[in-house]
C-alpha cells in the first residue's frame, strides 16, 4: 500500500511541470492571460519555452522512474527466486534430517523391545549395548549440526596459521586411527616454501582431518591417499587425492551439502555433514572448494585458502606482507 | 516355523529385529543390500520378505519389482522412510503387501507379519498384494490405471479414496484402526487425520455401496475402526 502510494507521488511529481506548462501555454493561447515575449533573441512565447522546458523535465523524470521501477522489479524477481532457493534447501534438509534420525529411532525401539522381553542376561546386555551406540549415534549428529552451525555464524580467530603445521597435525590425527589400516598416506608439500594462511587452526585442522578421514572412509585397504599443498596465486591449495572408486557425476555437485548421503554410499556410516563442514570452514576463511572424480580411479577433494596479505584474507593483528610472507621458510 | 527375509542394511536394525522376530517363533535371514536380498530369495524361499525401501545399489523398491517380474509371489512387507503418500501408492501399484513407516513399534510389525501370512494366498491366485486387478462382488480395482469399476461402469473416486480402497482390498477382513489408515494411505497420521478418513470412507460407500445406510462392503467396527467385509478375489 505504502510502495503503491509512493509510486503515485512520483510519477505526480514528475507530470507535474508538463502539466504547469500546458495548462499555462492553453491559458496564454486562448488569450485568458496575457503574454509577453520573452527577451532573447529567439523569437517565442513565455508559453512556448514553459512547455518545452517543463516536458523536458518531465520527461527526464519519467525516464528515473521507469528506471527505477525496472530495478525494483529486477530486485523482487531476484529476492523471490532467492527466498524459494532456500525453501527448497529448507525442505530438503528437513527430509534428509527426518531419514538421518529415524534409523537410530527404529534400532532403539526394536532393542528397547528385546531388553522388555528377554530374561537372559547376555541378551539385555547386548540390547542396552545397542541403544546406547544409537543414543551415541544421535549425539554425535546434533553435535556436528551445532558444529556446522556454529562456524557459519561465530567469531572467528584470526592468526597467520603455518599450512605444513596444520597438514602434518591432520594427518597425525586422522592417520593415526586402526581404521587407516592398509592405506598409504603420503605428504607431498612440493620444494618451493608456502605461504602461511590467517584463520583458525583449530577449525582449520578439523577441516583438513575431515577431508582425510573421509578419503580413508571411502577407500579399501591397498589405495593411496596423498595430502599435497602448493602455492597458487594468492593463495594456498590443499589438496587431498584418493584412489578409492570415486564419487559419480550426478551426486558431486552435492556431497558439499549438509546430511547428503551418496545413494552408493549408504553402507560406509557417517552423517553426511563431515564434507559440508569443511565447506563451512574453508569459506568462512574467504576460501573455496572443489572436488573432481574418476568413478573407479580416485577422487581429488581441494581447498583453496586465501595467504596471508592477499585480499581474500583478512589481516591478523601486526599482519605482514605478502613478500615477507613468501620468503619466510616453512617449518 | 515361517521364515522371514529381512532386508535393511543398517546392522543397527538387523541386529535388533532379527532377535525379536526369531523370539516371535520366526527363523530370520539377514540381508543388507538389494541383490544379496535378491540372491537369498532365489535360494531359499521365505515365507515373507521385511524390505527396507532406502538400500545402497538396488533399492527395495527395484528389488519389489523385479520379485514381482520374477512371478514370486513371497508377500513384502516394505518399510518406508519418506513418509510420502505417493510413495505409498507407488508401493501397492507394485505389489507390497502391507507397509511401514520408520521408526515403527516393533510389535506392530510382528502382528502385521502374521496377519499377512494369515491372509494366505487364495488358490490359484496371485497374493492379493501383488494382484493387478481386485475385485470383491460388483466392485473391481485396477491398481495400475488406478481406475475402479462397478457392475462393469467405471465410477469416479477421489485419488485418495482410491487409494484406500486399494488397501482395504488387500486386507481383508482385517480391522484397520483410523491412525492405521493414516499411517498407510495418507503418509502421516495427524491428530485431526481421522476426520479425513471417515470422509473417504463415506465417499467410498456412496459410490460402491447398494444401501449406503446399511454398508456391506466397509463396514465399521465400532470403538475400532473400519473392515473391508467383502470377500476379495484377484481377477
Amino acid at each position: 500500500m505504502r510502495e503503491r502510494s509512493r509510486r503515485l507521488v512520483g510519477w505526480t511529481v514528475a507530470l507535474l511541470p508538463v502539466a504547469v506548462g500546458a495548462t499555462a501555454w492553453t491559458a496564454i493561447r486562448s488569450g485568458r492571460s496575457p503574454d509577453e515575449r520573452i527577451v532573447v533573441s529567439m523569437s517565442a512565447l513565455r508559453s512556448d519555452w514553459l512547455l518545452v522546458f517543463g516536458a523536458l523535465a518531465s520527461a527526464a523524470m519519467c525516464g528515473v522512474l521507469v528506471l527505477r521501477a525496472r530495478r525494483d522489479r529486477r530486485c523482487r524477481r531476484q529476492l523471490a527466486e532467492q527466498s524459494a532457493e532456500s525453501a527448497r534447501d529448507r525442505r530438503l534438509l528437513l527430509s534428509r534430517l527426518d531419514h538421518e534420525l529415524k534409523n537410530p529411532l527404529t534400532a532403539m525401539r526394536a532393542a528397547l523391545a528385546n531388553v522388555t522381553a528377554s530374561t537372559d542376561g547376555a541378551d539385555r546386555e547386548s540390547g542396552l549395548r545397542s541403544i546406547d551406540a544409537q543414543v551415541m549415534r544421535l549425539s554425535r549428529l546434533t553435535a556436528d549440526l551445532r558444529k556446522v552451525a556454529d562456524v557459519a555464524a561465530s567469531h572467528l580467530d584470526r592468526r597467520p596459521v603455518d599450512v605444513v603445521a596444520l597438514v602434518e597435525e591432520a594427518i597425525d590425527i586422522a592417520g593415526g586411527q586402526p581404521a587407516t589400516g592398509g592405506r598409504r598416506l603420503r605428504v607431498d608439500l612440493g620444494a618451493a616454501p608456502l605461504p602461511r594462511v590467517v584463520g583458525d587452526p583449530d577449525l582449520l585442522v578439523q577441516a583438513l582431518v575431515n577431508l582425510v578421514d573421509n578419503a580413508i572412509k571411502y577407500t579399501s585397504p591397498g589405495d593411496r591417499i596423498e595430502v599435497r599443498a602448493r602455492e597458487a596465486p594468492g593463495a594456498v591449495a590443499i589438496e587431498v587425492a584418493d584412489t578409492g572408486p570415486g564419487v559419480p557425476e550426478a551426486d558431486l555437485p552435492h556431497i558439499w551439502e549438509e546430511l547428503y548421503r551418496s545413494p552408493g554410499a549408504r553402507a560406509v556410516p557417517g552423517s553426511g555433514l563431515g564434507l559440508a563442514l569443511v565447506r563451512a570452514v574453508v569459506e568462512r576463511h574467504g576460501g573455496t572448494v572443489q572436488a573432481q572424480s574418476w568413478l573407479g580411479h580416485g577422487t581429488v577433494v581441494r581447498i583453496l585458502l586465501p595467504s596471508a596479505g592477499a585480499p581474500g584474507a583478512s589481516l591478523a593483528p601486526g599482519g605482514r606482507t605478502d613478500r615477507q610472507k613468501a620468503a619466510e621458510p616453512a617449518t | 516355523m515361517s521364515t522371514i527375509l529381512l532386508v535393511d542394511d543398517e546392522p543397527a536394525i538387523t541386529d535388533n529385529l532379527a532377535p525379536l522376530l526369531r523370539r516371535a517363533g520366526f527363523d530370520v535371514v539377514v540381508a543388507h543390500d538389494g541383490d544379496q536380498a535378491l540372491t537369498r530369495l532365489r535360494a531359499g524361499a521365505p515365507d515373507l520378505v521385511v524390505l527396507d525401501v532406502l538400500l545402497p545399489g538396488k533399492d527395495g523398491r527395484a528389488v519389489l519389482r523385479q520379485v514381482r517380474q520374477e512371478r514370486r509371489e513371497v508377500p513384502i512387507i516394505l518399510l518406508t522412510q519418506v513418509g510420502e503418500s505417493g510413495e505409498r501408492a507407488m508401493a501397492l501399484e507394485e505389489g507390497a503387501d502391507d507397509y511401514l513407516n520408520k521408526p515403527f513399534d516393533p510389535h506392530e510389525l510382528v502382528a502385521r507379519i502374521r496377519a499377512v501370512l494369515r491372509r494366505g494366498r487364495p488358490a490359484g491366485g496371485a497374493a492379493l498384494g501383488s494382484a493387478q486387478r481386485l475385485r470383491s462382488g460388483a466392485v473391481l480395482l485396477d491398481r495400475a490405471s488406478q481406475r475402479v469399476f462397478r457392475s462393469g461402469q467405471e465410477v469416479l473416486l477421489t485419488p485418495r479414496a482410491t487409494v484406500l480402497l486399494a488397501y482395504l482390498m488387500a486386507h481383508p477382513d482385517e480391522v484397520m484402526t483410523r491412525e492405521r489408515l493414516l499411517e498407510a494411505v495418507w503418509g502421516w497420521s495427524f491428530p485431526a487425520g481421522t476426520r479425513s478418513v471417515d470422509t473417504r470412507v463415506a465417499e467410498l460407500r456412496r459410490v460402491l455401496e447398494e444401501d449406503t445406510g446399511n454398508p456391506r462392503l466397509i463396514t465399521t467396527v465400532p470403538g475400532m475402526g473400519y473392515r473391508f467385509s467383502g470377500v476379495v478375489e484377484s481377477a
